[in-house]
């Protein structure tokens, strides 16, 4: 088998709770932080240092607003998440390709 | 490493993807304020003595854009409770597929109401027209919500249509009763059968959480 895509893979995406967010947001436009924690079925803690990491890498962006007086806080793709998911789902199928030649 | 993990990966992220698309708030409280508006439509009509049938048809379109503000105003309550967008894209892909059967019907009432002197027969058929175009609009926005919504549409057009076959006999035999019972069977089915089915889904939906 050759490892080439799954070392290719990217790592901050491979992640189990990072794959659910950066899925849930290539489905939507936005979604706020409880409808992502809800849907995951995540704590706080948890899912606020996956986007934090998200954020970082420059594949999520953070919109704070207020909806009649209470705080919003949604999160979307950018557009350079969005190629990297892409790209991320291309190896998989890649990966996947590959092991059925396999067989 | 497993030869298959590849595979579930894809399959998680397209599970992932659907539910993302799914609208997801609870749906007991806007049907039992929908139940509930319209059953207290049917006692104001048949107490008021609403039978005349362009009365009759002008007052179910009023309670129709009542209920329909109700259950945003509920949709609306549920939101700010979250903390989350009311116009998301689940909520508009629901008043999507809501929208034509419902426009639909309001054509259809307003072809029958606004001539002068409709007669009170062809006034009738408009409850079961209503539920089959109503029982169509949930029908189709349950592709986009869980808990049975197809089905509880599929109830609507049943009825409808079981309705529309006994105004078609009655028609046929002995006449039709006052328009006035129509408000009746207006309250059992779209008051009646919202709150039973907004009291099965409250105590469904509290167990749920509660688990």
């Amino acid at each position: 088998m050759n490892p080439e895509p799954f070392l290719q893979l990217d790592r901050v995406i491979h992640e189990k709770g990072r794959l659910g967010i950066m899925s849930l947001l290539a489905a939507s436009p936005q979604l706020a932080f409880t409808e992502l924690r809800d849907t995951l079925n995540m704590t706080d803690g948890n899912i606020t240092a996956h986007l934090r990491t998200l954020q970082e890498s420059g594949y999520v962006a953070v919109t704070k607003s207020f909806q009649s007086g209470r705080p919003l806080t949604t999160f979307a793709l950018t557009a350079q998440g969005r190629k990297a998911f892409a790209t991320y789902i291309d190896l998989l199928e890649q990966i996947v390709q590959q092991s059925k030649g396999e067989k | 490493m497993e030869p298959g993990w590849a595979s579930e990966h894809l399959q998680v992220i397209r599970t992932l993807m659907e539910r993302a698309a799914v609208y997801r708030r609870a749906l007991a409280p806007t049907t039992l304020v929908t139940g509930g508006i319209g059953a207290a439509a049917a006692l104001i009509g048949w107490f008021m003595r609403i039978e005349s049938p362009r009365g009759f048809g002008l007052f179910w379109i009023a309670v129709s854009v009542v209920a329909v503000c109700g259950a945003f105003w509920a949709v609306r309550s549920q939101a700010l409770k979250d903390q989350e967008p009311f116009w998301s894209p689940p909520m508009r892909r629901v008043t999507q597929a809501l929208l034509p059967p419902l426009v639909a019907g309001l054509v259809a009432a307003l072809l029958v109401v606004l001539p002068e002197g409709a007669p009170p027969a062809r006034v009738w058929w408009l409850p079961p027209i209503w539920m089959v175009l109503y029982g169509c609009a949930l029908h189709a926005a349950g592709f986009f919500m869980a808990r049975g919504i197809k089905l509880f549409g599929w109830g609507f057009m049943v009825l409808g249509c079981a309705c529309a076959v006994a105004v078609s006999l009655r028609l046929d035999a002995d006449g039709l009763p006052a328009l006035r019972n129509a408000h009746w069977l207006m309250g059992a089915t779209f008051g009646g059968l919202h709150l039973a089915y907004g009291a099965y889904l409250y105590l469904t939906e509290k167990r749920k959480n509660a688990a």
